[in-house]
């Protein structure tokens, strides 16, 4: 078996998210769920995921994580401390800052513009295919969290030095220890993208 | 995951709005919310906040700048800009090294200024999720930690029997260079602003708000350090940490210790042992020495261990300003 190609791994963006995406510049609007009307203090707010513009009705008490996952189905930001901050897993990019969606409130990110690992995948971002590469995970339950951030670095440092990454990365946990592996895979994206420009 | 129970949201569009909103009731200020967003969601306090002001809408909060000689910090400023800021890290090391030290990257890339320097306190029995201890800091009549498991509690005693330590890696910083902290009301001192409330960390009043912080120029030559002590490099609170701001030929210094008491712990004594002496191994180790003359273990002994390292950060951070 060898590594297998970019092209074949699958993709969750692929699936059908349960939000309304909005054609780029179209506002449609959906009305929530029968079970979504009866809370109180609904508001709608409008936000941009991977490329695609999303109108959705939330509570003001939802986590960003929580409308990524339960309602725009994406379920990348994963949950492994419960909530504390202290592990990195639910990392998603917003508005360029690698932030924890856990400890974030769905309510203030309106107009906001939110990477997860599934757009960062789908954009064939060459940080994907390092990480596979290099070996950088095994269980794999914290490796969107590390690919945001990772990619979150590269987007505002084209040239990261060992310890650059080892500092940006110092918020992730992996329970598997694969944590050796992370600077030489994110190394590679960065040449591979200094290659490309 | 546990999840919030409501709440009512508002999104503050200036501090006056913000103001009127926290003392009409129970409402709680949000910022970066890394504090707050985690005390609710484990119900830690026997109160839950009714309404969330978002201070995050206010325009013109966030912002480093140098203007006659002081400089100045917008509340909303995230700790990751204040620890990349060329400006600070050249002439405000210390605070600029605080803030890097601060969490993991994400949590400096949510967390203000303003929220580090009010978070609250940190000693398991009251973080405990639902309140389950019912703690002195809290309202109750007992301090759990004084009879438990005390290993990172107060090394100079308690305050009003509380044993909890303030965990900012900023404050010391702020008062090592002498900051003041302004509010919608007052300007205070870095000094004199955190005191034991409950459960609040600071002389704040329910509908003050943070909005600037202000650092004076450190005199001509002066040098600054910050040292903390955390079991990982990343993600820890402090065991201890530390912040000197030592002038030429340390006619003058300032040394501010975190981590081992209620508040911010200032040492005098480590300051009067450093005045005028050459930096050097074993003066450094002397102020280190006077730094933890008082310090005292709590009953068990648990807690021992911080002594020589709140000694060893003195030393450390003395050394670093040479």
């Amino acid at each position: 078996m060898g590594v297998p190609a970019l092209g074949s791994l699958p993709s969750t963006a692929e699936a059908t998210p349960r939000g309304t995406e909005l054609d780029s510049g179209t506002a449609r609007t959906v009305p929530p769920s029968e079970d979504l009307k009866t809370a109180g203090d609904m508001r709608t707010i409008e936000l941009t995921v991977n490329g695609g513009k999303y109108r959705v009705s939330i509570e003001p008490h939802w986590s960003l994580r929580q409308l990524l996952r339960d309602q725009l189905g994406f379920t990348s930001p994963k949950d492994w401390c419960g909530g504390l901050g202290a592990c990195g897993s639910c990392t998603v990019i917003m508005n360029g800052r690698p932030v924890l969606s856990c400890l974030t409130l769905a309510c203030e990110c309106d107009g906001a513009v939110i990477e997860t690992a599934e757009g960062i995948a789908k954009a064939k971002h060459p940080i994907i295919q390092a990480y596979i590469n290099n070996n950088a995970f095994q269980c794999g339950y914290c490796t969107p969290g590390f690919v945001c951030t990772a990619k979150a670095l590269l987007d505002r440092n084209k040239n990261p030095t060992e310890g650059d990454i080892r500092d940006a990365l110092g918020g992730n946990l992996c329970r598997c220890g694969t944590y050796q592996r992370h600077p030489p895979a994110v190394l590679e994206a960065a040449r591979i993208l200094n290659r490309k420009a | 995951m546990k999840t919030w129970k409501k709440f009512a949201h508002i999104n503050a569009k200036t501090v006056d709005e913000a103001a009127s909103i926290l003392g009409a009731g129970n409402a709680a200020m949000i910022a970066g919310g890394t504090d707050l967003l985690g005390t609710m969601r484990f119900e830690i306090l026997p109160t839950y906040p009714e309404v969330l002001v978002n201070l995050k809408s206010i325009p013109g909060l966030d912002y480093i700048k140098e203007e006659g000689g002081t400089l100045k910090i917008g509340a909303l400023t995230r700790l990751d800009d204040i620890a990349k800021s060329d400006l600070v890290r050249t002439r405000y090391t210390a605070l600029a090294e605080g803030a890097h030290r601060t969490a993991t990257p994400h949590i400096r890339e949510m967390g203000t200024i303003g929220g580090n320097i009010c978070q609250l306190n940190r000693c398991w029995y009251f973080r405990l999720p639902d309140n389950r201890f019912n703690c002195i800091r809290k309202g109750g009549k007992t301090c759990y930690a004084m009879s438990g498991d005390n290993r990172y509690h107060s090394i100079f005693g308690a305050v009003n029997y509380c044993l909890a330590v303030n965990p900012s890696d900023t404050a010391p910083a702020l008062v090592a260079f002498n900051a003041r902290i302004k509010t919608n009301k007052r300007l205070i001192e870095a000094e004199k602003f955190w005191t034991m409330a409950i459960p609040g960390s600071t002389v704040l009043a329910a509908d003050e708000i943070v909005t600037e912080i202000q650092v004076p120029s450190p005199p001509a030559g002066s040098k600054s350090a910050f040292m903390k002590f955390a079991i990982r490099k990343s993600i820890d609170f402090p065991i201890v940490n530390c912040a000197a701001v030592i002038g030429a030929k340390a006619e003058t210094a300032r040394l501010c210790l975190n981590a081992v008491y209620n508040i911010p712990y200032r040492s005098i004594e480590a300051e009067d042992a450093i005045k005028g002496k050459a930096i050097n191994e074993a003066n450094a180790d002397a102020a280190g020495a006077a730094a933890v003359a008082s310090a005292r273990s709590l009953p068990g002994e648990r807690n021992k261990w911080k002594i020589p390292i709140a000694k060893a950060m003195v030393k450390r951070a003395i050394l670093a300003c040479a």
